[in-house]
């Protein structure tokens, strides 16, 4: 028998306080672990989703709107820039890439994403990868001759139930241009995966006004120059000309992570006052314990305990209950980061909650420490408990 | 001081403190000496001072002046930490009302004591925890809690855990007294029985007459203890 068995029958003596106890630790842990793995996931997911294209091109407007809209699809489309822009930047020696998009409506939630080829191709400075998981992709078509056909992301494609050959539309006013589902994306843990892409010429196909235009609409294009020294210039190009701005996806994340900084300060200062609520419900369950536990605890001393011995015991009992509520508090905040990830994820904010953070292990060591702390005091009680004054009621 | 003598007192006073400064006396003794392997029943009335004495010679509570030697040891020229581990190995305590330890088996219980010291190794503490147990008719209770024990069986479970590290000397606190006469009588006997084939040096407070009658000496409180003696005069 050691101190540490001790501690743990001490502890089964009282199951349902321990357990209570665990399981609150466990609670407030989960909380901070799972706070800290969906902010990070947050962030990795506007991260992976806007740092493939170094500009935003699109109309005067909103910064912020437009990057929201196009790359994340979480704000109404920005107005619409000619076709022209998209031909010019393309011609542009400066330009290794530029990519045509259009945000259309949607369908049951799911967003109408029109571009060509150029979206989905693998190039060495690409992050984000396509595959399919069945079917094609959309053929680029002329327009004078839309196809509309439909590639759709992962997500949208579970929710709607679509299969490869279905067709589909959404209000009756589209119903003279249906939809045809030619492939379903693998999921890329982006806002893609609610998403239905098609060809622009289909876009501009299923709108009467586009239809007209001589010089088709856009929203947006996706730039990205041959080289980093370019991008002031273009980016001032885009930005003097009357009808477009170009915009720094890093730039427009910045606002958004300044603005998350200010939930996430909120969060810390929540997450805070719940440590102490932890900490206090620890302290207070090892007080009554040691108090209810007096005469127990003057007898051991009676049979030889020393001073330390006891006062190791309850502190022992501490560092075990903080520790099982501590292992049980990541697993747990793993699992709710899972959970949360599950639902964030299909609308573009990735998180990994299998990622361990090497920061866990000195979480869980300050969660043993505190723990053990809060039953300081309670130790130091059962320290000083004075032996024959304990036991003299009694004996 | 004798060399046989398990338990030598001389000239210790106990006061405790008061407020306004006051104390109040609650021992006043002379000279007392427990000879090795005797038992003695100490007897006197409520407050005499009983438990007090007992204290003292376990090294649980501090003498306001005198001397306690237990064997050669004079307990209380030990530091604290050293005055708990020789407890724990040379004295054994039996409680009035048993204090057994509400989460752990009866096995437990008996090991505990033995955590404490180191008179016996570790890898024997199991079975001697359990030839004690047996030998004191509690074979088939081992793993039983105090909770589903009798009072007799816990009382010969505090015993065992008393003898549990073989003390030369075992102090018992009116040990039966919250238990009916049969069963009193019983756990006496098995309590003598083992620390005579044991030649524990026994002090027991009883009032109990089958104890007195088993005892080789009997103390008086009122006799031993001056303060007391002072009382009974004013």
């Amino acid at each position: 028998m050691t101190i540490l068995t001790v501690a743990l029958k001490y502890l089964r003596g009282r199951l349902v306080a321990s357990t209570l106890t665990a399981v609150s630790i466990a609670l407030g842990v989960s909380l901070v672990v799972a706070s800290v793995l969906l902010a990070r996931g947050i962030k990795e997911g506007f991260i992976a989703g806007a740092t493939d294209y170094n500009l935003v091109v699109g109309a005067k407007g909103s910064p912020t709107q437009l990057v929201l809209s196009v790359v994340f699809r979480m704000d109404l489309a920005t107005p619409n820039i000619g076709y022209t822009t998209y031909r010019d930047l393309q011609e542009d020696p400066r330009v290794e890439k530029a990519v045509p998009i259009g945000i259309g409506d949607a369908y049951r939630g799911f967003r109408y994403v029109a571009t060509d080829s150029a979206y989905f191709a693998s190039l060495p400075w690409r992050r984000k990868t396509f595959a399919l998981a069945a079917g094609r992709f959309f053929a680029d078509d002329p327009p004078s001759d839309p196809t509309y056909e439909a590639l759709l992301g992962a997500e949208a494609a579970r929710s709607t139930g679509l299969q490869i050959g279905d067709r589909f539309y959404e209000g009756e006013e589209m119903a003279e241009y249906p939809l045809t589902v030619v492939g379903i994306l693998r999921p890329t843990q982006s806002a893609d995966d609610r998403a239905i892409f098609f060809s622009l010429s289909s876009y501009w196909g299923m709108n009467e006004v586009a239809r007209a235009m001589a010089v088709k609409p856009l929203t947006a294009v996706l730039v990205r120059p041959k080289r980093m020294s370019d991008l002031p210039s273009l980016h001032r190009t885009l930005n003097v000309a009357a009808e477009t701005q170009a915009v720094l996806p890093s730039g427009v994340l910045l606002t958004i992570f300044n603005m998350l900084a200010v939930a996430e300060d909120v969060l810390k200062v929540i997450l805070v006052i719940v440590g102490v609520i932890v900490l206090l419900y620890v302290f207070v369950s090892m007080y009554s314990a040691t108090m209810e536990r007096r005469r127990e605890i003057a007898t051991m001393r009676a049979l030889g305990a020393r001073r330390a011995t006891v006062l190791g015991i309850v502190l022992t009992e501490s560092a075990a209950l903080a520790t099982m509520g501590g292992v049980g508090g990541i697993v747990g905040g793993h699992a709710v980061a899972y959970l949360a990830g599950s639902l964030l994820g299909s609308s573009g904010l990735v998180t990994n909650p299998f990622f361990f953070d090497v920061a866990e292990p000195a979480v869980l060591a300050s969660v043993v420490l505190l723990g053990t702390l809060a039953g300081l005091l309670p130790a130091v009680l059962a320290y000083r408990t004075e032996v024959a004054e304990n036991l003299a009621p009694l004996s | 001081m004798n060399a046989r003598s398990a338990v030598v007192l001389h000239n210790v006073k106990k006061a405790f403190p008061l407020r306004g400064g006051l104390d109040l006396e609650v021992l006043d003794l002379e000279h007392l000496a427990l000879p090795s392997g005797s038992t003695t029943v100490l007897r006197g009335r409520s407050g005499s001072g009983k438990t007090t004495l007992l204290n003292l010679i376990a090294g649980v509570t501090v003498p306001t002046s005198g001397t306690v030697r237990v064997g050669d040891t004079d307990v209380f020229a030990l530091s604290e930490a050293r005055r708990d581990r020789f407890r724990a190995e040379h004295v054994g305590y039996v409680f009035q009302t048993f204090n057994l330890l509400s989460a752990f088996s009866a096995l437990e219980n008996v090991m505990l004591a033995m955590m404490f010291a180191a008179a016996v190794p570790r890898r024997l503490r199991r079975r001697r925890a359990a030839d004690l147990l047996a030998r004191l008719g509690l074979a088939e209770r081992l793993a039983h809690m105090p909770a589903q024990l009798s009072r007799g069986e816990q009382q010969r479970v505090a015993i065992a855990r008393a003898l549990a590290n073989n003390p030369p000397l075992v102090l018992a606190d009116e040990p039966c007294a919250s238990l009916d006469a049969r069963t009193a009588n019983e756990v006496l006997g098995v309590f003598l029985s083992v620390c005579r084939q044991d030649e524990n040096t026994l002090l027991l407070v009883s009032h109990d007459e089958a104890a007195l009658d088993r005892a080789e000496r009997v103390v008086d409180m009122a006799e031993l203890n001056r303060t007391e003696a002072r009382r009974d005069a004013a």
